[in-house]
């Protein structure tokens, strides 16, 4: 039976990360080879002067997408996940719902509206779209971070607590590994929703994957529309399924547990 | 030892445990036994201070517990729960090992005792040192619970019904073998349960409690023989206590020497219980059974008459 497993194990592992590398490929081949596709977008656009979106490179806005999703998701993680531990504390206890309803008011605040209240305070520019991906982006990680949190057993809590660990050592070798699974699929549904609201951005002068869709909305070119769309879904697609081989570890390990 | 005088615990208005006194000297096992919310688990928590007791005194070892500091404490006193609580992300040595390596043992030391607690518990340690809680029977995890508990060879062990979750076979046998590590180990152990039978089993010192006061503590004989009020009584199983009394007295205790008499059919070995001699009279059809050494060598005989006339006179000697 241990034989089988250990048979299956490496090649279960090989096999997830064939999404990825396929995702992959093709957001590369879309970023450094779009013009390759000009037959389809004529065929989308037969009147337009000019298919393929050149005012700046695919590579570039790629760049600029992940640089500003990157960076929010940096943030809220840190933010998120310190306050999801701190109000998990017995000290912090008092703050729970507080910290909860904050969490969701940033969601349920359309990211659209951030935008239009950032930029008269910070100006055009990557810096309201970071903002508005960060408010947009903390509900599913701190909701997710107090689920793993409070998820873990009492039982096992309190064995660590009598066994003679410290707080400290209780969160940091039991109740964190423990949560870890649940807080990156927070992690993950915020990272994969914040890269299709990062186009947003496009509207407010950050350039990223949002400029050919907002510049094909307002030249009538739906080829410009689908270039962006396509290469954002790939991305999307790209660090979802890397996500995925992420938790797989995480899950089995814990598997009937 | 371990000494609790008149010790309460209150949860705002409500009262847990209501000034209870009890000592368990060294290498005892204490069995605290009552029906759920007596305050049971309260006072064993109370020990390690998991939780903090409101009045009274706790001393562990001549000391007061407040004394101590509460991480080093713990990490000296040996605890076992129902569920477990075995961290299911690490491995059955790793779990053993967690104590020994709070207290920064050596890599080789910790290992070197996993190894020899796999082996008191009967843990095969190339079979199971690697498999996950959530790979282990009941039984099985229960006894790594144990092994964690006794890994930095604590003198105090606290036992909250660590058995009240598995099949009664294996309860049976875990009480069998905790029996024989208890034997060889010699700890102080307090030990929590509903399961006035396990208590018999097990305990050298009996406590009953009730809405959180102690209605009555001895020795399970002493108990037995003579129960403060109804209430213990229906605990130690009503009509069933003659039987109970008879399951902890041996057959060497009441047997007369070989006489002239007649050897009976059936033999009883003498470290049996005089329960186990009466079922053999009731199979058998005999009102008499010779008692054998280990070797099977008659050595005296036990007759049903004397059993009945010695039980009337540990009754008279109880009273007095």
């Amino acid at each position: 039976m241990s034989n089988s497993l250990s048979i299956a194990q490496p090649r279960k592992r090989a096999l997830l990360w064939l999404w990825p590398l396929m995702w992959g490929t093709l957001l590369l081949l879309s970023v450094v080879a779009m013009s390759a596709a000009e037959p389809l977008f004529r065929w989308i656009e037969p009147d337009a002067r000019q298919v393929i979106y050149d005012r700046a490179d695919f590579y570039v806005l790629l760049g600029r997408h992940l640089l500003v999703v990157g960076i929010a998701a940096l943030v809220t993680v840190v933010v998120g996940v310190s306050a999801g531990i701190v109000v998990t504390r017995e000290r912090g206890s008092d703050f729970l719902p507080l910290v909860g309803q904050l969490a969701s008011l940033g969601q349920t605040f359309p990211p659209v509206a951030v935008l239009a209240l950032a930029v008269p305070v910070l100006g055009f520019g990557t810096l309201p779209i970071i903002v508005a991906l960060m408010l947009y982006g903390m509900l599913p990680i701190v909701r997710n971070t107090l689920a793993g949190l409070q998820e873990v057993d009492i039982d096992i809590k309190t064995a660590a607590h009598a066994m003679g660990m410290t707080p400290t050592q209780t969160l940091r070798y039991v109740e964190l590994p423990l949560a870890a699974p649940v807080i990156l699929a927070g992690i993950r549904t915020s990272v994969t929703i914040n890269i299709a609201t990062a186009a947003l951005g496009a509207t407010v002068g950050a350039s990223n994957l949002g400029d050919p869709i907002i510049s094909g909305i307002v030249n009538g070119n739906m080829a410009y529309v689908v270039q962006g769309a396509l290469t954002i879904a790939l991305l999307a697609l790209t660090v979802d399924s890397l996500f995925e081989v992420l938790q797989q570890p995480l899950r089995s390990r814990l598997s009937a547990a | 030892m371990i000494e609790l005088s008149h010790v309460s615990k209150r949860f705002g208005e409500e009262t847990a445990v209501d000034d209870i006194s009890l000592r368990v000297p060294k290498g005892k096992f204490c069995a605290l036994v009552g029906t759920s919310g007596c305050g049971k688990s309260t006072t064993l928590r109370m020990i390690n201070r998991l939780i903090e007791h409101s009045e009274g005194d706790i001393i562990l070892d001549g000391q007061a517990i407040e004394v101590y500091d509460p991480v080093k404490l713990r990490r000296r006193i040996g605890y076992v729960i129902q569920h477990t609580g075995l961290f299911p992300h690490w491995n059955v040595a790793r779990n053993i090992g967690l104590v020994p390596r709070l207290l920064k043992w050596s890599a080789a030391d910790v290992q070197g005792r996993v190894e020899e607690l796999m082996d008191l518990l009967g843990l095969p340690v190339g079979e199971f040192a690697h498999k996950y809680p959530h790979q282990l029977s009941g039984g099985q995890a229960q006894r790594v619970g144990v092994a964690r508990a006794l890994a930095a060879d604590p003198d105090i062990l606290l036992m909250d019904e660590p058995f009240g979750a598995l099949d009664p076979i294996t309860r049976e046998k875990l009480q069998d073998e905790l029996a024989k590590i208890q034997a060889r180990l010699h700890k102080t152990v307090v030990f929590v349960t509903h399961d006035m039978d396990e208590a018999l089993k097990l305990a050298d010192h009996l406590v009953v409690m009730r809405e959180g006061r102690i209605v009555q503590q001895g020795s399970p004989l002493a108990l037995l023989q003579q129960p403060a009020d109804s209430f213990v009584e229906s605990l130690l199983g009503g009509l069933e206590r003659g039987l109970k009394q008879a399951a902890l007295t041996r057959v060497k205790d009441h047997m007369t020497s070989m006489g002239p008499t007649l050897p009976a059919q059936s033999r009883i070995p003498a470290d049996f219980s005089l329960r186990q001699a009466l079922s053999m009279m009731l199979r058998d059809h005999s009102d008499r059974l010779t008692v054998v050494d280990q070797h099977d060598v008659p050595i005296g005989e036990l007759s049903l008459r004397r059993i009945i006339k010695e039980a009337q006179l540990d009754k008279g000697s109880a009273r007095e």
